[in-house]
């Protein structure tokens, strides 16, 4: 399982740095570049491509999943680590038929986010509608910041 | 092909060789699957965001236009991740096979855009029986 690490967290943005650095430094040295499709943790990418919204106490994530059953859709919260599992089928065409283009990738789909702070697993909602996936999510009490009054003496 | 991993597909923005839109906004190409039997067409697009009201397609002389607007629905707050941008979505296809233009059908759910392009008789191929003397 791959774990999705997102917001400000310093050990991905050291490394961002460091990949920053490297590449100005290889572009003093010499014009030769390492090709941007190297698979570092910013270029990777895992279907479904997900955005992802800090309101308040809320997270919203969002994701283009056309044409899929929610039945075949299987959305986990663990912590601060919410999982997408599913499947894309593909359409059942009939024996006599043959595809002139076949562009709409099919099969199965696992994902992982970690989100910076924990969430409560009983207060997600998630919606489906016309192909996009909505989990809004909220920040477990532990989590939410409290204003803390002064009395004074 | 049940265990095949679903690969990711980036969104292409459309960017036309000939003319431009009038309108501003992005437009990126959907993804189509198209599939043929003698008798009808299908094509499949995947429009996420769009429904049956915001969804045109037009079929004038051989070409076929589709044209999905999605009306940008982004929540509020700050971006933590954006892997994806939205917006509208073009395609047009030069339809070369005859196609009886009174009937096809046309259909929208969850995203995914069907249209059924129905051959005319005249295009379905027919046996041609020989005949010995």
């Amino acid at each position: 399982m791959i774990r999705w690490r997102i917001g400000r967290d310093p050990l991905w943005n050291e490394l961002d740095n460091l990949q920053r650095r490297m590449d100005g430094l290889m572009n003093a040295v010499s014009p030769w570049r390492p090709s941007a499709e190297l698979p570092l943790w910013g270029h990777a990418r895992l279907f479904p491509l997900l955005n992802v919204k800090e309101a308040g106490a809320q997270y919203v994530v969002t994701g283009e999943i056309p044409g899929i059953k929610t039945g075949d859709l299987d959305i986990k919260i663990e912590g601060d680590t919410l999982t997408i599992k599913g499947e894309r089928k593909a359409a059942e065409i009939a024996e006599s038929a043959s595809y002139h283009r076949r562009e709409r990738a099919l099969g199965m789909f696992q994902r992982s986010l970690t989100l910076p702070k924990t969430v409560d697993p009983d207060n997600v909602k998630a919606t489906y509608k016309d192909g996009i996936l909505t989990i809004t999510l909220t920040k477990s009490a532990a989590a939410t910041p409290r204003q803390i009054t002064i009395t004074s003496e | 092909m049940a265990d095949q991993e679903l690969q990711v597909t980036e969104k292409k923005e459309v960017r036309p060789t000939q003319g431009e839109f009038t309108y501003e906004g992005t437009y990126f190409t959907p993804a189509v699957d198209i599939y043929g039997t003698d008798k009808e067409l299908v094509l499949l697009a995947d429009l996420p965001g769009v429904n049956s009201e915001s969804v045109e397609v037009d079929l004038r002389d051989d070409v076929l236009t589709i044209v999905g607007k999605v009306t940008p629905n982004i929540p509020e707050g700050e971006a933590l991740l954006t892997e994806y941008q939205t917006g509208n979505y073009f395609r047009s296809f030069r339809i070369t096979e005859l196609v009886d233009q009174s009937k096809i059908t046309a259909s929208m759910s969850d995203g995914v855009l069907t249209l059924v392009l129905p051959k005319v008789e005249k295009a379905v191929p027919r046996k041609i029986p020989i005949t010995a003397s």
